[in-house]
C-alpha cells in the first residue's frame, strides 16, 4: 500500500463519515483544513478507518496523529 | 490582595518596577517571590497547599519519564492523577468528603470532624490542580518533557497574575515561555496596560453596574414577578461575561507588562451559532482543558459505539464541568443541559444545514445566535440559582406578568445605571467587533498624541465616575 493510494481510499472514508461531497487530502492536511473534521467527527473518523483496514489505535498513538500523513505512516505500518 | 484595589496596584507596581530593574537572571525570582507574597497574603496555608502540590507535581513528572515499562508509566500516571484529583476534592468539598467516607467506611470514626471546624477552601486551587493535571497528561502522552529547573516549574504554577481564577495554562504555553529572557518592551508593556484598564471598565461599568440588582432578585426570588425574572435571566449572562471576561483581560494584561502572553478566555461568546460553538468561545482554557483532558479520551474508548459513545462522552464531560464548579445538582444540571444541546446539534446538523438553506443564511444566522443566547441564558439559571430548587422555582415563575408597574423591567436599576451599563455594553460589542478585524489598542497607539491623550483622559473619567466600586471580588473567585 503506498501513500498516495491510501490518500484517495482516505479521501473516500471521509467523504461518507462527514457526509461531504468532496475532501481533498494531503499528507500535510490538518484537522482545520477540512470542514466538518473535529472533536465531534475525529474518533468516528478513526473507528471506521480501524475497520476498514482491520486495525486498532492505541489512545496515546491517536493523540501522536497531528496530520493526514502521521496517519497514513501509522495505517501502513499497521497494515504490514 | 484583589485585582482591583489600592493594595494591588501597589504590590503590582513595586513588583514591575524590580522586575525590569534587576538583571534579567533574577527577574524569575522577583516573579516567583511575589507570587509566593500574593498568595501568602490571602493566607498561608493557601501558599503551602499551592506548594505541597506543585513539588508533588514536579517529581511525579520526572519519575513518569523516567520509567521505562509501559504497565508501570501507566500505574504512576494514574495514581498522581488520582492523587491530585482526590487532594482537590477534599479541599474543595470537605464536608462531601466527610460525608462520603462516612458512608463508605462506617466503622472508621474519623479523629477530626469538618463540619466541627471552620475549613478555608484554598483560593485557585481548582485551576491550578487542573494546570497540574494538564503537565503529568503532556507527559504521559510523551507531548512534552518534564521540567528540568524546579523554580520555572513553581513560578508556571504560582504565578500571580493567572493564580486567582486561571487562565488554565497548558506546559506548551506559560512554561516554554519561561525559558525566554524578558526585555523591556515598551510596546508590550502599554499593551497590557491598556488590556488592563479594558478589563476593569468591563468590570467596574459594566459588570458591577448590574451586579447588585441581579444578585437582589436571586436573593429574593419569591417576591419578583414573572417579568422580572426574565430580565433577570436575559441580563445574567452579560454580567457574568463583563466580570470574568474583565478578570481575564486584567490577567491577561498584567502577564503582558511583564513579557508574558497567557492564554484568551473568551472569544465574543454572544456571537456563537451553536452551543458547541460558543463553548469554543467561552472560558476557553476550561473547555479545551475538559476537551482534551476527559471528552477525547473518554470518544476514544467509546468509539466503538458510533454517534452514541461521542452523545456519552458529551454528557459525561459536560456534567463533569457543570460540577467542577460546585458540587450542588444545580451545577450538575448546568453541565447536563450543555450536554444534551450540544448532542441534539451534533444529531440534527443535517436537518439544521437544511433548515438554512431554506431561510437564507443571514435570517439562520441570526436566529440560531439569539437561540444560543437564550438557550445559555436559561441554563445559567443552574448555574447562578443558590440551590436547585431556586433553580426549579426561577423557571416555573418566569413570565411575562408584572406585580406593579413596567418599570419592574429594570429590575431596580436606576435610569442612571441603566444608560451606563447599557451604553458599556454596546461600546463593549463594538470594540470586540472591531477588534477582531483589526487590534483596536495599536490602531488607537498609532493616532497622533491629542486624539490618543483625549481617548485615554475620556476613558479613565468614565471609568472614575460611572465605576460601580461596590466591590473588590470576581464572580469566578469563588471556584
Amino acid at each position: 500500500m503506498d501513500t498516495e493510494n491510501l490518500l484517495k481510499e482516505l479521501e473516500q472514508l471521509f467523504q461518507e463519515v462527514l457526509k461531504k461531497g468532496s475532501v481533498i487530502l494531503t499528507v500535510d492536511t490538518t484537522a482545520n483544513d477540512v470542514e466538518g473534521w473535529d472533536s465531534l467527527t475525529n474518533m468516528l473518523l478513526i473507528s471506521a478507518i480501524e475497520k476498514k483496514y482491520t486495525i486498532h489505535f492505541g489512545f496515546r498513538e491517536i493523540v501522536k496523529l497531528k496530520k493526514v500523513g502521521d496517519l497514513c505512516t501509522a495505517i501502513i505500518l499497521k497494515s504490514k | 490582595m484583589s485585582f482591583i484595589s489600592l493594595s494591588f496596584v501597589a504590590f503590582f507596581v513595586c513588583v514591575l518596577l524590580l522586575y525590569y530593574a534587576v538583571n534579567s537572571k533574577y527577574q524569575k525570582s522577583i516573579l516567583l517571590l511575589a507570587s509566593c507574597f500574593f498568595i501568602g497574603y490571602y493566607h498561608i496555608s493557601f501558599l503551602l497547599t499551592v506548594l505541597v502540590i506543585s513539588f508533588m507535581t514536579f517529581y511525579f513528572g520526572k519519575l513518569i519519564a523516567s520509567t521505562q515499562q509501559d504497565k508501570k508509566i501507566r500505574w504512576l500516571y494514574f495514581s498522581s492523577v488520582s492523587l491530585l484529583i482526590i487532594v482537590w476534592l477534599v479541599l474543595r468539598y470537605p464536608e462531601g468528603m466527610e460525608s462520603v467516607v462516612n458512608r463508605v467506611f462506617p466503622l472508621i470514626d474519623l479523629p477530626w470532624r469538618v463540619s466541627q471546624h471552620s475549613v478555608l477552601f484554598p483560593l485557585g486551587i481548582s485551576f491550578y490542580t487542573f494546570q497540574a493535571i494538564s503537565y503529568l497528561t503532556e507527559i504521559y502522552w510523551g507531548e512534552e518533557e518534564p521540567e528540568n529547573n524546579v523554580f520555572d516549574f513553581l513560578l508556571y504554577m504560582l504565578f500571580f497574575m493567572k493564580f486567582l481564577s486561571g487562565p488554565i495554562e497548558r506546559p506548551s504555553g506559560l512554561l516554554h515561555q519561561l525559558k525566554e529572557k524578558k526585555e523591556f518592551n515598551y510596546d508590550m508593556v502599554t499593551f497590557g496596560l491598556k488590556l488592563m484598564f479594558i478589563g476593569l471598565m468591563k468590570k467596574v461599568v459594566l459588570a458591577d453596574n448590574m451586579a447588585p440588582y441581579l444578585d437582589g432578585m436571586y436573593g429574593s426570588l419569591h417576591d419578583a414577578s414573572g417579568m422580572q425574572l426574565v430580565m433577570t435571566c436575559l441580563l445574567y449572562p452579560i454580567q457574568l461575561y463583563a466580570d470574568f471576561s474583565g478578570y481575564t483581560d486584567i490577567a491577561l494584561g498584567g502577564a503582558a507588562m511583564f513579557g508574558f502572553n497567557l492564554t484568551p478566555n473568551f472569544d465574543r461568546p454572544f456571537i456563537s451559532k451553536t452551543t458547541a460553538e460558543l463553548w469554543r468561545r467561552w472560558h476557553m482554557s476550561l473547555s479545551f482543558w475538559v476537551r482534551d483532558y476527559v471528552y477525547i479520551p473518554l470518544t476514544s474508548e467509546t468509539r466503538g459505539w458510533g454517534r452514541w459513545g461521542i452523545s456519552f462522552s458529551l454528557l459525561v464531560t459536560f456534567i463533569s464541568l457543570g460540577i467542577w464548579h460546585g458540587a450542588g445538582w444545580n451545577y450538575a444540571m448546568y453541565g447536563l443541559i450543555q450536554g444534551v444541546i450540544i448532542t441534539y446539534e451534533m444529531q440534527t446538523a443535517n436537518f439544521h444545514a437544511r433548515l438554512a438553506d431554506k431561510l437564507g443564511k443571514s435570517l439562520y444566522n441570526g436566529l440560531s445566535i439569539v437561540r444560543t443566547y437564550l438557550l445559555f441564558a436559561l441554563s445559567l439559571i443552574f448555574f447562578r440559582a443558590e440551590s436547585f430548587h431556586d433553580a426549579i422555582y426561577f423557571l416555573t415563575h418566569m413570565s411575562f406578568s408584572i406585580n406593579h408597574s413596567w418599570k419592574e423591567l429594570n429590575i431596580g436599576m436606576s435610569d442612571h445605571n441603566c444608560v451606563v451599563a447599557g451604553i458599556t455594553l454596546v461600546l463593549m460589542l463594538v470594540y470586540e467587533h472591531y477588534n477582531s478585524k483589526q487590534n483596536i489598542i495599536e490602531l488607537v497607539s498609532k493616532k497622533n498624541t491629542a486624539v490618543r491623550w483625549i481617548i485615554y483622559y475620556v476613558l479613565a473619567f468614565a471609568l472614575f465616575t460611572m465605576g460601580g466600586f461596590n466591590t473588590d471580588t470576581f464572580v469566578y473567585l469563588q471556584f
